[in-house]
């Protein structure tokens, strides 16, 4: 079973990010919850998930540190990537890619553009 | 002495004595033939006296008579010798004592008819005048008479120095005389010099003691009236210099107050960059003393930033530069050199110097990062509930669309009417989400370009690329009003060194508004090559933009149309943006349009130069007029 990791302090996000995911949940995709980066790394040590959504302006560890370790962390599974931020500055994007984020998402996006994203990610098709 | 005088002196001594022996020499000349004259008449006399009186005498051969006869008239002045000598030669009587001399052997035997004279010299004793007058004819004999001319000699000497003496003595008197006489006239013309010379070295007040009405009193009362102008001129004059100098020294002062108390730092520099002048405020920004400043090159102190400001300033006089400079304790000054040109240079020699005036910025740049962390918190802020509030609105919509709607099976009109309401009301809440969004995004950027916090890349851009990027971007915008869009690019642009990323938003700026404005027509985008420079044009068939509306199109917060009767559909900042972007690069953006008919807008950027946007800033006057305007 396929795996989505949402890494956000911000309860609203998360429920928001949780309710946009819902068509994949439905496809028998699981959808994990972390509410900051240590609890973030426990789970993706434990469940290994495929893709994850990970918010850069976080309490005890930010996005990029927590990207980092997921990154440098030698598992088997190396997964996806997507940094959520608020921030749209350039030095924010190089930081991201330097941290090794796949992809990087403004806030506030598209809904229909981050539905798109994940499903070519996971190859799910929602229709 | 007078000088005039000992000049005189001279010449009337030589004078003197040339005259003085003139007249002695014709004086004793004449004396000498006087006295010549009258010895030989004496001498004939006393000759034909014995000659006539000896004749009986002689005959008698009585020579003691002789003797007697003739040693009586040797007691007469001048007469030295006698002798008779008979018609023989021989010698009767003579005065000789003790012998007689060898030369009279010569002339006992002359024998001339009538009394005759000549002159004849004897050894050890002078010259003598020779009387001979025959006696009776010469029959009886002859009486030599010797008259000593040595004798004469002598008087004549006496004579002429008596004369000598004399006149000497006269003209002694006479020079005591003239020197007195000299002395008279030139002691006032000494005290009128010793007068002059004290007017020279200004001393006006100084009295001259001259009453007489002569020429050399009117001269002095002339020189004590010209003294008197002189003075009161002199005075005039020494009170206006005084006045300027007192002026000249508050001007001085008040000037040196001004740039003493001046809050910014103050620099001198000369055409060189050695420092010339600071004022206290500088010193103190630095933490160093005066004297370490003055005579020293700028750049050894201030860095090669700083240096190449002030050589810029130097040789250009329209601009002034800017650069940011380090100061004591960390804090950050702005220095703004400009030149010093006098007005009768010409602007393309080189000025005097530079002045350079460096401002603590610290605190505004304090404040300015503070502002610009805090747009960046609000922007982010912002974002967070705006993300919720577009997200769930958008997963509303959707549920209602997917679940809700099509199970609500009522004929009932007020839900129906309720259904499309609802419908209405979602899509306006999500398009101005998307404002709202769009509107952080721009005010963030601008509040960033304002401060200059824009990381610009410079990398190799091929403007074709960019612009194919920005159509690709708004694509669906044209799809969206079925617009066609009309290309018209060169093909063999040039690359340009400039931020990919920020032409490509330039372009999509242009670009929506284009399509945003036109709903019939079609929108050209073109890119041409000009002489150094590249030229973009997006040109629409839309509402155009009138000529008053034309000079505020790139004001922030500006749109065509009424923000107030109108619906606004965009932040209203975009276009400012696109001019800031444009000219950081030393391009221009500019819009050509008619109401009605559409609008062009272009912009240029430079093939050259755009390295040199560095942190050297460039701002002619123009601007700095505009910016405390």
């Amino acid at each position: 079973m396929k795996k989505i990791l949402i890494v956000d302090d911000d309860p609203i996000i998360r429920n928001l990010l949780e309710q946009i995911l819902e068509p994949f949940a439905e496809k028998d995709i699981e959808i994990l919850i972390a509410e900051n980066g240590l609890v973030a790394l426990d789970i993706i040590k434990e469940k290994q998930p495929e893709l994850i959504f990970l918010d850069v302006m976080m309490p005890k560890m930010n996005g990029f540190e927590v990207c980092q370790k997921i990154k440098n962390n030698p598992t088997d599974k190396i997964p996806y990537i997507i940094m959520l931020t608020a921030k749209g500055q350039e030095t924010d994007k190089e930081k991201a890619k330097a941290s090794g984020a796949d992809c990087y998402i403004t806030k506030p996006f598209n809904i229909n553009d981050l539905l798109n994203k994940v499903s070519e990610i996971l190859q799910v098709n929602l229709n | 002495m007078s000088k005039l005088f000992k000049k005189t002196l001279i010449m009337i001594v030589i004078l003197f004595m040339i005259i003085a022996f003139t007249i002695a020499i014709s004086t004793g000349w004449n004396l000498y033939n006087d006295l010549l004259q009258e010895y030989k008449s004496k001498g004939t006399a006393i000759a034909k006296s014995i000659a006539s009186s000896s004749i009986e005498t002689l005959l008698n051969r009585d020579a003691s008579t002789i003797q007697a006869m003739i040693d009586r008239f040797l007691e007469i002045s001048g007469v030295s010798y006698i002798f008779v000598v008979d018609a023989n030669g021989e010698i009767i009587s003579h005065t000789f004592v003790p012998t007689i001399p060898e030369e009279i052997s010569k002339i006992k035997n002359d024998k001339p008819k009538d009394t005759y004279v000549k002159e004849i010299v004897f050894e050890n004793m002078g010259i003598f005048i020779d009387i001979t007058s025959p006696i009776l004819e010469g029959i009886a004999g002859y009486v030599h008479v010797g008259m000593d001319k040595s004798n004469i000699i002598a008087q004549i000497k006496s004579a002429m120095l008596r004369q000598l003496l004399l006149i000497s003595l006269i003209f002694i008197f006479s020079i005591i005389i003239a020197y007195m006489l000299v002395n008279k006239v030139s002691q006032p013309l000494n005290a009128l010099t010793d007068y002059a010379k004290k007017l020279t070295l200004h001393d006006f007040s100084s009295p001259v003691d001259i009453k007489s009405d002569d020429e050399i009193g009117l001269l002095a009362n002339t020189m004590k009236s010209m003294a008197t102008d002189l003075h009161e001129v002199f005075d005039r004059y020494e009170q206006a210099i005084n006045d300027a100098i007192v002026e000249l020294q508050n001007t001085l002062a008040y000037l040196t107050a001004v740039i003493d108390n001046m809050a910014d730092g103050l620099l001198v520099t000369d055409t060189d960059g050695v420092i010339t002048h600071v004022n206290p405020a500088l010193s103190h920004m630095f933490n160093m003393r005066e004297s370490d400043f003055i005579g020293r090159d700028c750049r050894s102190i201030f860095g090669d930033k700083f240096a190449e400001i002030v050589e810029k300033s130097i040789t250009n006089s329209e601009e002034i530069f800017t650069t940011e400079i380090e100061l004591a304790q960390k804090r950050i000054g702005k220095a703004v050199a400009t030149g010093i040109h006098k007005d009768t240079i010409q602007s393309d020699e080189k000025g005097i110097g530079a002045v350079i005036l460096i401002r603590d910025i610290t605190s505004e740049k304090e404040v300015d990062r503070m502002k610009t962390d805090f747009i960046s918190t609000v922007s982010h802020e912002l974002r967070t509930p705006l993300t919720a509030v577009k997200g769930f609105t958008e997963i509303i919509k959707k549920r209602l669309e997917d679940d809700i709607f099509p199970n609500v099976t009522t004929d009932n009109k007020r839900v129906l009417k309720s259904i499309l309401r609802i419908r209405d009301n979602i899509n306006i809440i999500l398009s101005e989400g998307e404002r709202l969004t769009a509107l952080i995004n721009d005010v963030l950027d601008i509040s960033k370009l304002e401060a200059g916090r824009i990381d610009w890349k410079l990398e190799n851009v091929r403007p074709a690329d960019a612009i194919e990027q920005a159509i690709i971007a708004t694509s669906a915008l044209f799809e969206q009003k079925k617009l066609p869009l009309i290309k018209d690019i060169d093909e063999n642009l040039p690359e340009i060194i400039c931020d990919k990323d920020r032409i490509i938003q330039v372009i999509i700026n242009l670009l929506s508004n284009a399509v945003k404005f036109t709903d019939s027509g079609s929108v050209t985008c073109r890119a041409q090559k000009l002489e150094d420079s590249i030229l973009v044009s997006i040109s629409d068939t839309g509402t155009g933009i009138s000529e008053t509306e034309k000079d505020h199109v790139f004001e922030k917060f500006r749109q065509a149309g009424d923000t107030l009767t109108d619906k606004p559909t965009g932040t209203g900042l975009g276009l400012s943006i696109c001019r800031q972007i444009i000219e950081h690069y030393g391009g221009t953006i500019w819009v050509e349009s008619e109401l009605g008919k559409g609008s062009t807008f272009y912009f240029t950027l430079p093939l050259k130069n755009i390295n040199d946007v560095s942190d050297i800033s460039k701002i002619t006057y123009n601007n700095i007029e505009k910016e405390y305007k």
